[in-house]
Protein backbone atom coordinates (compact mmCIF):
# COMPACT_ATOMS: atom_id res chain seq x y z
CA UNK A 1 0.00 0.00 0.00
CA UNK A 2 2.73 2.48 1.34
CA UNK A 3 4.28 1.27 -2.24
CA UNK A 4 1.69 2.24 -3.90
CA UNK A 5 0.96 5.79 -2.32
CA UNK A 6 4.92 6.83 -2.99
CA UNK A 7 4.31 5.28 -6.45
CA UNK A 8 1.53 7.97 -7.74
CA UNK A 9 2.95 10.75 -5.81
CA UNK A 10 6.04 10.71 -8.03
CA UNK A 11 3.98 10.01 -10.82
CA UNK A 12 2.50 13.52 -10.07
CA UNK A 13 5.28 15.72 -9.63
CA UNK A 14 6.56 14.04 -12.89
CA UNK A 15 3.65 14.54 -14.67
CA UNK A 16 3.72 18.12 -13.29
CA UNK A 17 6.96 18.29 -13.99
CA UNK A 18 5.40 18.53 -17.80
CA UNK A 19 4.03 21.80 -17.40
CA UNK A 20 6.95 22.93 -15.48
CA UNK A 21 9.94 21.42 -15.69
CA UNK A 22 11.47 23.31 -12.53
CA UNK A 23 9.01 20.61 -10.45
CA UNK A 24 11.29 17.70 -11.80
CA UNK A 25 14.54 19.23 -9.58
CA UNK A 26 12.14 19.41 -6.57
CA UNK A 27 11.29 15.53 -7.43
CA UNK A 28 15.00 14.98 -6.90
CA UNK A 29 15.32 17.05 -3.78
CA UNK A 30 12.78 14.87 -2.58
CA UNK A 31 14.06 11.53 -3.28
CA UNK A 32 17.58 12.50 -2.05
CA UNK A 33 16.69 13.60 1.19
CA UNK A 34 13.44 11.08 1.95
CA UNK A 35 14.96 8.05 -0.48
CA UNK A 36 11.75 6.70 -1.04
CA UNK A 37 13.36 3.43 -2.65
CA UNK A 38 14.14 3.04 1.27
CA UNK A 39 10.34 3.11 2.59
CA UNK A 40 9.06 0.75 0.09
CA UNK A 41 9.14 -2.73 0.54
CA UNK A 42 8.04 -4.48 -2.69
CA UNK A 43 7.86 -2.36 -5.79
CA UNK A 44 9.83 1.32 -5.29
CA UNK A 45 13.15 -0.84 -4.25
CA UNK A 46 13.63 -1.97 -7.96
CA UNK A 47 12.18 0.84 -9.73
CA UNK A 48 15.30 3.88 -10.16
CA UNK A 49 13.65 6.63 -8.50
CA UNK A 50 16.53 8.52 -7.97
CA UNK A 51 17.93 8.13 -11.22
CA UNK A 52 14.95 8.74 -13.09
CA UNK A 53 14.01 12.17 -11.10
CA UNK A 54 17.97 13.05 -11.85
CA UNK A 55 17.95 12.22 -15.35
CA UNK A 56 14.66 14.23 -15.89
CA UNK A 57 15.74 17.34 -13.24
CA UNK A 58 19.06 17.84 -15.60
CA UNK A 59 17.28 17.25 -19.04
CA UNK A 60 14.47 19.47 -18.14
CA UNK A 61 17.10 22.58 -17.65
CA UNK A 62 18.91 21.64 -20.19
CA UNK A 63 16.64 21.11 -22.78
CA UNK A 64 13.36 23.33 -21.50
CA UNK A 65 14.52 26.05 -19.02
CA UNK A 66 15.01 29.97 -20.21
CA UNK A 67 18.31 29.94 -18.56
CA UNK A 68 17.77 33.61 -17.50
CA UNK A 69 20.14 34.82 -14.80
CA UNK A 70 21.97 31.40 -14.71
CA UNK A 71 25.74 32.27 -13.42
CA UNK A 72 28.66 29.53 -12.26
CA UNK A 73 30.04 30.73 -9.22
CA UNK A 74 33.76 30.37 -7.76
CA UNK A 75 32.13 28.47 -5.04
CA UNK A 76 30.51 25.88 -7.74
CA UNK A 77 33.90 25.85 -9.14
CA UNK A 78 35.30 24.79 -5.31
CA UNK A 79 32.33 22.39 -5.41
CA UNK A 80 33.60 20.78 -8.83
CA UNK A 81 37.34 20.54 -7.75
CA UNK A 82 36.34 18.49 -5.07
CA UNK A 83 34.02 16.69 -6.71
CA UNK A 84 37.27 15.75 -9.38
CA UNK A 85 39.47 15.06 -6.41
CA UNK A 86 37.04 12.80 -4.64
CA UNK A 87 37.23 11.06 -8.22
CA UNK A 88 40.65 10.58 -8.80
CA UNK A 89 40.86 9.29 -4.81
CA UNK A 90 39.10 6.83 -5.79
CA UNK A 91 41.09 5.73 -8.15
CA UNK A 92 43.84 5.13 -6.33
CA UNK A 93 41.89 4.24 -2.92
CA UNK A 94 43.17 1.72 -0.27
CA UNK A 95 39.58 -0.63 -0.82
CA UNK A 96 39.09 0.44 -4.03
CA UNK A 97 35.51 -1.56 -3.95
CA UNK A 98 34.28 -0.16 -0.93
CA UNK A 99 35.30 3.37 -2.23
CA UNK A 100 33.13 2.71 -5.25
CA UNK A 101 30.75 1.97 -3.03
CA UNK A 102 30.66 5.21 -1.72
CA UNK A 103 31.38 7.49 -4.66
CA UNK A 104 28.83 5.88 -6.58
CA UNK A 105 26.09 8.19 -4.69
CA UNK A 106 28.44 10.73 -3.67
CA UNK A 107 29.11 11.50 -7.15
CA UNK A 108 25.31 12.04 -7.09
CA UNK A 109 24.92 14.76 -4.26
CA UNK A 110 27.77 16.77 -5.55
CA UNK A 111 27.08 16.70 -8.58
CA UNK A 112 23.04 18.58 -8.15
CA UNK A 113 24.72 20.57 -5.51
CA UNK A 114 26.93 21.98 -8.17
CA UNK A 115 23.39 21.85 -10.40
CA UNK A 116 21.08 23.36 -8.02
CA UNK A 117 22.17 26.86 -8.16
CA UNK A 118 22.31 27.24 -12.15
CA UNK A 119 18.71 25.77 -11.90
CA UNK A 120 17.21 27.60 -8.72
CA UNK A 121 17.40 31.26 -10.66
CA UNK A 122 14.49 32.92 -9.36
CA UNK A 123 13.12 34.08 -5.87
CA UNK A 124 10.08 31.39 -6.30
CA UNK A 125 12.35 28.46 -7.34
CA UNK A 126 14.10 29.13 -4.38
CA UNK A 127 11.48 29.71 -1.86
CA UNK A 128 10.14 26.50 -3.47
CA UNK A 129 13.61 24.37 -3.03
CA UNK A 130 13.49 25.29 0.58
CA UNK A 131 9.83 24.27 0.97
CA UNK A 132 10.00 21.07 -0.37
CA UNK A 133 13.38 20.29 1.97
CA UNK A 134 11.53 21.46 4.99
CA UNK A 135 8.26 18.94 4.24
CA UNK A 136 10.32 16.41 2.80
CA UNK A 137 12.23 16.25 6.14
CA UNK A 138 9.37 16.75 7.52
CA UNK A 139 7.87 13.26 6.73
CA UNK A 140 10.71 11.43 8.82
CA UNK A 141 10.63 13.73 11.88
CA UNK A 142 6.62 13.52 12.14
CA UNK A 143 6.95 9.87 12.04
CA UNK A 144 9.99 9.97 14.46
CA UNK A 145 8.68 12.46 16.92
CA UNK A 146 5.00 10.75 17.12
CA UNK A 147 6.71 7.26 17.55
CA UNK A 148 8.93 9.08 20.37
CA UNK A 149 6.18 10.72 21.87
CA UNK A 150 3.86 7.67 21.90
CA UNK A 151 6.66 5.79 24.10
CA UNK A 152 8.97 4.65 21.15
CA UNK A 153 12.78 5.01 20.59
CA UNK A 154 15.83 4.27 22.05
CA UNK A 155 19.69 4.68 20.77
CA UNK A 156 19.60 2.79 17.00
CA UNK A 157 16.29 1.66 17.62
CA UNK A 158 14.10 4.58 16.28
CA UNK A 159 12.56 3.42 13.18
CA UNK A 160 11.11 6.40 11.85
CA UNK A 161 10.10 5.89 8.16
CA UNK A 162 12.66 3.07 7.21
CA UNK A 163 14.24 0.85 8.87
CA UNK A 164 17.56 1.26 7.36
CA UNK A 165 19.91 2.58 10.06
CA UNK A 166 21.99 4.17 7.17
CA UNK A 167 22.26 7.88 5.74
CA UNK A 168 19.54 10.28 6.38
CA UNK A 169 17.93 7.42 8.76
CA UNK A 170 20.44 6.93 11.07
CA UNK A 171 20.00 8.19 14.65
CA UNK A 172 23.46 10.94 14.78
CA UNK A 173 23.20 11.95 11.41
CA UNK A 174 18.94 12.10 11.55
CA UNK A 175 19.37 14.04 15.04
CA UNK A 176 22.08 16.72 13.73
CA UNK A 177 20.21 17.57 10.08
CA UNK A 178 16.64 17.71 12.10
CA UNK A 179 17.84 20.33 14.18
CA UNK A 180 19.58 22.10 12.03
CA UNK A 181 16.69 22.56 9.58
CA UNK A 182 14.55 24.28 12.15
CA UNK A 183 15.82 27.71 11.36
CA UNK A 184 14.31 27.17 7.82
CA UNK A 185 11.00 26.25 8.98
CA UNK A 186 10.74 29.41 11.05
CA UNK A 187 12.07 30.99 7.67
CA UNK A 188 9.42 29.66 5.74
CA UNK A 189 6.36 30.54 8.25
CA UNK A 190 7.48 34.04 9.19
CA UNK A 191 8.50 35.15 4.76
CA UNK A 192 6.92 32.33 2.77
CA UNK A 193 4.11 33.03 -0.05
CA UNK A 194 3.73 29.67 -1.26
CA UNK A 195 1.84 28.75 2.06
CA UNK A 196 1.28 32.48 3.35
CA UNK A 197 3.52 33.47 6.07
CA UNK A 198 2.49 34.29 9.35
CA UNK A 199 -1.06 32.40 8.93
CA UNK A 200 -3.00 30.54 11.99
CA UNK A 201 -2.47 26.91 9.99
CA UNK A 202 1.31 28.04 8.70
CA UNK A 203 1.73 29.19 12.73
CA UNK A 204 0.75 25.80 13.68
CA UNK A 205 1.97 23.93 11.47
CA UNK A 206 5.28 25.16 12.32
CA UNK A 207 5.00 24.70 15.95
CA UNK A 208 4.53 21.46 15.20
CA UNK A 209 6.82 20.18 13.41
CA UNK A 210 9.89 22.02 15.69
CA UNK A 211 8.46 20.31 19.06
CA UNK A 212 8.63 16.66 16.68
CA UNK A 213 11.99 18.11 15.29
CA UNK A 214 13.31 18.64 19.38
CA UNK A 215 12.13 15.19 19.98
CA UNK A 216 14.11 13.55 17.39
CA UNK A 217 16.94 13.75 19.89
CA UNK A 218 15.41 12.07 22.62
CA UNK A 219 13.83 9.78 20.22
CA UNK A 220 17.27 8.77 18.51
CA UNK A 221 18.91 9.13 21.70
CA UNK A 222 22.11 10.64 20.99
CA UNK A 223 24.44 13.48 22.65
CA UNK A 224 25.18 15.14 19.30
CA UNK A 225 21.43 16.14 18.92
CA UNK A 226 21.28 17.55 22.61
CA UNK A 227 24.71 19.56 21.26
CA UNK A 228 22.90 20.56 18.57
CA UNK A 229 19.96 21.89 20.18
CA UNK A 230 21.85 23.91 22.81
CA UNK A 231 23.60 25.53 19.84
CA UNK A 232 20.49 26.26 17.97
CA UNK A 233 19.40 28.10 21.36
CA UNK A 234 22.87 30.04 21.21
CA UNK A 235 22.83 30.39 18.06
CA UNK A 236 19.18 31.87 18.37
CA UNK A 237 20.60 35.03 20.67
CA UNK A 238 21.59 36.71 18.03
CA UNK A 239 18.69 37.49 16.22
CA UNK A 240 15.65 37.44 18.86
CA UNK A 241 14.49 40.53 20.05
CA UNK A 242 14.21 40.50 23.78
CA UNK A 243 17.35 38.48 24.41
CA UNK A 244 17.28 38.18 28.49
CA UNK A 245 13.66 36.93 28.41
CA UNK A 246 14.70 34.62 25.90
CA UNK A 247 17.84 33.01 27.71
CA UNK A 248 15.67 32.73 31.15
CA UNK A 249 12.63 30.90 29.21
CA UNK A 250 15.39 29.01 27.23
CA UNK A 251 16.70 28.16 30.54
CA UNK A 252 13.57 27.54 32.31
CA UNK A 253 12.37 25.09 29.80
CA UNK A 254 15.31 23.06 30.05
CA UNK A 255 15.30 22.56 33.85
CA UNK A 256 11.26 21.37 33.38
CA UNK A 257 12.31 18.94 30.67
CA UNK A 258 14.88 17.50 31.65
CA UNK A 259 13.62 14.61 34.24
CA UNK A 260 11.39 13.84 31.74
CA UNK A 261 13.46 12.62 29.28
CA UNK A 262 14.31 8.55 29.63
CA UNK A 263 16.90 7.45 31.79
CA UNK A 264 18.93 5.85 29.57
CA UNK A 265 18.94 9.08 27.52
CA UNK A 266 20.20 10.94 30.73
CA UNK A 267 22.79 7.75 31.32
CA UNK A 268 24.16 8.70 28.10
CA UNK A 269 23.92 12.56 28.55
CA UNK A 270 26.04 12.34 31.69
CA UNK A 271 29.11 10.08 29.30
CA UNK A 272 29.42 13.96 27.45
CA UNK A 273 31.56 15.29 29.73
CA UNK A 274 33.15 11.64 31.15
CA UNK A 275 34.41 10.08 27.89
CA UNK A 276 36.84 7.96 28.96
CA UNK A 277 34.21 5.20 30.59
CA UNK A 278 32.80 5.15 27.13
CA UNK A 279 33.77 2.83 24.92
CA UNK A 280 32.39 5.24 21.68
CA UNK A 281 33.35 8.67 22.46
CA UNK A 282 37.30 6.89 23.39
CA UNK A 283 36.97 4.70 19.76
CA UNK A 284 36.50 8.33 18.26
CA UNK A 285 39.40 9.66 19.85
CA UNK A 286 41.83 6.90 18.81
CA UNK A 287 40.07 6.81 15.25
CA UNK A 288 40.88 10.81 15.02
CA UNK A 289 44.73 10.14 16.15
CA UNK A 290 44.64 7.07 13.78
CA UNK A 291 43.61 9.75 10.72
CA UNK A 292 46.43 12.17 11.74
CA UNK A 293 48.96 9.78 11.85
CA UNK A 294 47.77 7.98 8.43
CA UNK A 295 47.33 11.40 6.12
CA UNK A 296 50.84 12.48 8.17
CA UNK A 297 51.90 9.05 6.03
CA UNK A 298 49.41 9.95 3.05
CA UNK A 299 48.95 12.87 2.92
CA UNK A 300 46.97 12.74 -0.54
CA UNK A 301 44.03 10.51 1.14
CA UNK A 302 43.27 6.87 0.62
CA UNK A 303 39.93 7.34 -1.00
CA UNK A 304 36.84 6.62 -0.15
CA UNK A 305 36.64 4.05 3.06
CA UNK A 306 40.08 4.32 4.21
CA UNK A 307 39.05 3.70 7.96
CA UNK A 308 38.71 0.03 6.89
CA UNK A 309 42.68 -0.02 7.53
CA UNK A 310 42.80 1.11 11.17
CA UNK A 311 43.07 -1.04 13.62
CA UNK A 312 42.84 0.59 17.19
CA UNK A 313 43.81 -1.03 20.76
CA UNK A 314 43.02 1.78 23.76
CA UNK A 315 41.64 1.49 27.28
CA UNK A 316 38.17 2.65 29.30
CA UNK A 317 38.79 3.79 32.37
CA UNK A 318 35.78 2.75 35.00
CA UNK A 319 35.06 3.99 38.23
CA UNK A 320 33.57 0.68 40.09
CA UNK A 321 32.00 1.75 43.96
CA UNK A 322 32.33 -1.23 46.47
CA UNK A 323 31.04 -0.20 49.41
CA UNK A 324 33.19 3.34 50.57
CA UNK A 325 35.79 2.27 47.84
CA UNK A 326 35.96 3.48 45.01
CA UNK A 327 37.79 1.45 42.43
CA UNK A 328 38.95 2.18 39.08
CA UNK A 329 39.08 -0.52 36.45
CA UNK A 330 40.49 -0.74 33.02
CA UNK A 331 39.80 -2.64 29.91
CA UNK A 332 41.70 -2.77 26.87
CA UNK A 333 39.76 -2.86 23.55
CA UNK A 334 40.61 -3.84 20.27
CA UNK A 335 38.31 -2.33 17.34
CA UNK A 336 39.44 -2.68 13.75
CA UNK A 337 37.78 -0.72 10.88
CA UNK A 338 36.48 1.69 12.84
CA UNK A 339 34.23 4.71 11.05
CA UNK A 340 35.94 7.92 11.46
CA UNK A 341 32.61 9.25 13.14
CA UNK A 342 33.54 12.97 12.18
CA UNK A 343 32.63 14.62 8.43
CA UNK A 344 36.34 16.64 9.39
CA UNK A 345 38.62 13.24 9.93
CA UNK A 346 36.16 11.89 7.37
CA UNK A 347 37.26 14.75 4.52
CA UNK A 348 41.00 14.37 5.88
CA UNK A 349 41.59 10.80 5.71
CA UNK A 350 39.79 9.86 2.67
CA UNK A 351 40.57 13.10 0.50
CA UNK A 352 44.03 13.97 2.26
CA UNK A 353 44.75 17.50 2.62
CA UNK A 354 43.85 18.69 -1.20
CA UNK A 355 40.56 17.58 -0.38
CA UNK A 356 40.17 18.74 3.28
CA UNK A 357 41.77 22.40 2.17
CA UNK A 358 38.51 22.50 -0.80
CA UNK A 359 35.76 21.29 1.57
CA UNK A 360 36.80 23.81 4.21
CA UNK A 361 36.75 26.19 2.01
CA UNK A 362 33.37 25.94 0.36
CA UNK A 363 31.87 25.97 3.93
CA UNK A 364 34.15 29.00 4.99
CA UNK A 365 33.22 30.82 2.08
CA UNK A 366 29.31 29.89 2.89
CA UNK A 367 29.37 31.33 5.87
CA UNK A 368 31.04 34.30 5.11
CA UNK A 369 28.72 35.26 1.90
CA UNK A 370 25.71 34.38 4.36
CA UNK A 371 26.97 36.60 7.29
CA UNK A 372 27.81 39.74 4.51
CA UNK A 373 23.96 39.03 3.55
CA UNK A 374 22.47 38.73 6.76
CA UNK A 375 24.08 41.80 7.34
CA UNK A 376 23.25 43.81 4.37
CA UNK A 377 19.46 42.37 5.31
CA UNK A 378 19.78 43.78 8.53
CA UNK A 379 20.99 47.23 7.27
CA UNK A 380 17.86 47.57 4.07
CA UNK A 381 14.72 49.08 4.65
CA UNK A 382 13.55 47.12 1.22
CA UNK A 383 11.32 44.27 2.39
CA UNK A 384 12.63 41.94 -0.33
CA UNK A 385 16.20 42.31 1.41
CA UNK A 386 15.32 41.89 4.65
CA UNK A 387 13.56 38.70 3.91
CA UNK A 388 16.62 36.79 1.61
CA UNK A 389 18.65 38.16 4.81
CA UNK A 390 16.61 36.22 7.04
CA UNK A 391 17.14 33.54 4.13
CA UNK A 392 21.10 34.29 4.27
CA UNK A 393 20.90 33.66 8.44
CA UNK A 394 18.10 30.74 8.70
CA UNK A 395 20.96 29.20 6.17
CA UNK A 396 24.03 30.39 8.03
CA UNK A 397 22.64 28.29 10.88
CA UNK A 398 21.54 25.56 9.70
CA UNK A 399 25.24 24.98 8.00
CA UNK A 400 26.70 26.34 11.67
CA UNK A 401 24.15 23.55 13.40
CA UNK A 402 25.39 21.33 10.50
CA UNK A 403 29.24 21.83 11.51
CA UNK A 404 29.21 21.27 15.26
CA UNK A 405 27.15 17.70 14.26
CA UNK A 406 29.91 16.95 11.97
CA UNK A 407 32.22 16.97 14.34
CA UNK A 408 31.06 13.89 15.98
CA UNK A 409 29.19 12.05 13.02
CA UNK A 410 30.54 11.46 9.99
CA UNK A 411 28.78 13.00 7.80
CA UNK A 412 30.75 15.14 4.70
CA UNK A 413 28.55 14.22 1.57
CA UNK A 414 25.02 14.02 3.63
CA UNK A 415 22.98 15.00 0.37
CA UNK A 416 20.91 17.31 2.65
CA UNK A 417 23.99 19.90 3.24
CA UNK A 418 25.37 19.62 0.12
CA UNK A 419 21.65 20.51 -0.73
CA UNK A 420 21.54 23.33 2.01
CA UNK A 421 25.26 24.42 0.03
CA UNK A 422 23.46 24.39 -3.48
CA UNK A 423 20.75 26.90 -1.99
CA UNK A 424 23.28 29.32 -0.22
CA UNK A 425 25.12 29.72 -3.35
CA UNK A 426 21.78 30.36 -5.36
CA UNK A 427 20.73 33.25 -2.76
CA UNK A 428 23.75 34.97 -3.71
CA UNK A 429 23.30 34.90 -7.19
CA UNK A 430 19.79 35.72 -7.07
CA UNK A 431 20.65 38.48 -4.80
CA UNK A 432 23.78 39.54 -7.12
CA UNK A 433 21.02 39.29 -10.42
CA UNK A 434 18.35 41.45 -8.74
CA UNK A 435 21.01 44.23 -8.14
CA UNK A 436 22.11 43.97 -11.49
CA UNK A 437 18.88 44.13 -12.66
CA UNK A 438 18.01 47.57 -10.96
CA UNK A 439 20.89 48.76 -11.88
CA UNK A 440 20.51 48.13 -15.71
CA UNK A 441 16.62 49.39 -15.27
CA UNK A 442 18.56 52.42 -13.55
CA UNK A 443 20.80 53.29 -16.55
CA UNK A 444 17.53 52.42 -19.00
CA UNK A 445 15.53 55.26 -17.08
CA UNK A 446 18.50 57.32 -16.73
CA UNK A 447 18.96 57.00 -20.90
CA UNK A 448 15.17 57.45 -21.60
CA UNK A 449 15.10 60.58 -19.49
CA UNK A 450 18.26 62.03 -21.11
CA UNK A 451 17.19 61.32 -24.51
CA UNK A 452 13.80 63.04 -24.21
CA UNK A 453 15.58 66.05 -22.79
CA UNK A 454 17.28 66.17 -26.03
CA UNK A 455 14.41 66.12 -28.24
CA UNK A 456 12.55 68.76 -25.86
CA UNK A 457 15.68 70.84 -26.53
CA UNK A 458 15.78 70.42 -30.28
CA UNK A 459 11.88 70.66 -30.80
CA UNK B 1 -0.43 4.16 11.32
CA UNK B 2 1.39 7.00 11.86
CA UNK B 3 3.67 6.63 8.79
CA UNK B 4 0.71 6.99 7.15
CA UNK B 5 -0.40 9.90 8.51
CA UNK B 6 3.24 11.87 8.27
CA UNK B 7 3.45 10.43 4.67
CA UNK B 8 -0.10 11.38 3.64
CA UNK B 9 0.16 15.42 5.48
CA UNK B 10 3.83 15.99 4.06
CA UNK B 11 3.41 14.64 0.73
CA UNK B 12 -0.16 16.20 0.33
CA UNK B 13 1.73 19.30 1.35
CA UNK B 14 4.63 18.89 -1.69
CA UNK B 15 1.96 18.45 -4.21
CA UNK B 16 -0.38 21.13 -3.20
CA UNK B 17 2.76 23.33 -3.44
CA UNK B 18 3.59 22.08 -7.24
CA UNK B 19 0.22 22.62 -7.94
CA UNK B 20 0.50 26.09 -6.67
CA UNK B 21 3.87 26.69 -8.80
CA UNK B 22 1.88 25.45 -11.89
CA UNK B 23 0.36 29.24 -12.51
CA UNK B 24 2.71 31.66 -11.22
CA UNK B 25 4.98 33.78 -14.13
CA UNK B 26 7.75 34.06 -11.80
CA UNK B 27 8.68 30.72 -11.35
CA UNK B 28 10.55 30.64 -14.47
CA UNK B 29 11.16 34.91 -15.06
CA UNK B 30 13.44 36.71 -12.71
CA UNK B 31 11.71 40.08 -13.61
CA UNK B 32 7.96 38.84 -13.15
CA UNK B 33 6.69 40.15 -10.13
CA UNK B 34 4.58 37.70 -7.76
CA UNK B 35 0.72 38.04 -8.02
CA UNK B 36 -0.54 40.63 -5.35
CA UNK B 37 -1.12 38.74 -2.46
CA UNK B 38 -3.86 40.26 -0.03
CA UNK B 39 -3.77 40.26 3.63
CA UNK B 40 -6.82 38.59 5.57
CA UNK B 41 -7.41 41.65 6.24
CA UNK B 42 -6.88 43.01 3.50
CA UNK B 43 -9.60 40.75 2.82
CA UNK B 44 -11.81 42.00 5.37
CA UNK B 45 -11.44 44.88 4.77
CA UNK B 46 -12.71 44.78 0.99
CA UNK B 47 -15.35 42.77 2.18
CA UNK B 48 -16.60 45.69 4.39
CA UNK B 49 -16.18 47.79 1.85
CA UNK B 50 -18.59 46.07 -0.07
CA UNK B 51 -21.11 45.68 2.04
CA UNK B 52 -20.94 49.41 3.21
CA UNK B 53 -21.51 50.69 -0.53
CA UNK B 54 -24.30 47.84 -1.03
CA UNK B 55 -26.18 49.14 2.04
CA UNK B 56 -25.35 52.71 0.99
CA UNK B 57 -26.98 51.68 -2.70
Amino acid sequence: MLDVVLLLFLGALILLGLRRPFIWVLAYLYVDIVAPQKIGWVILPSVQASLITFVLAFAGFALLDNKKGVRFTPRQAVLLLLLIWCGITTQFADFPESAAMKWSWVWKSMLFALFLPLAVRTRLRLEAAVAVCVLSLAAIVISGGMKTLFGGGGYGMLVTLSSDNAGIYEGSTLSTVTIASIPLIWWLARHGTLFPARTKPVMLFALGLTFASLLIPIGTQTRTGLLCIAFLGALMMRTVKHRFLYAALAGVLALITLPFLPQAYQERISTISNHQSDQSASTRVEVWKWTLEYVAESPMGGGFDSYLGNSIRYETVDQVQEGSVVRTERHEVVDEGRAFHSAYFEVLGEQGFPGFILWALLHLSGLVSMERLRRRGMASDDPDMKRWGALANSLQQVQLIYLLGALFVGIAYQPFILIVLGLQIALSTIVKNSDRYVEEAGRKARVTAKRSRTQEATA
Amino acid sequence: MIDYFAIGLTHGLILFLCWRLLNRDDLDDPLASPPETRSRRGKRSARKKRETAQADA
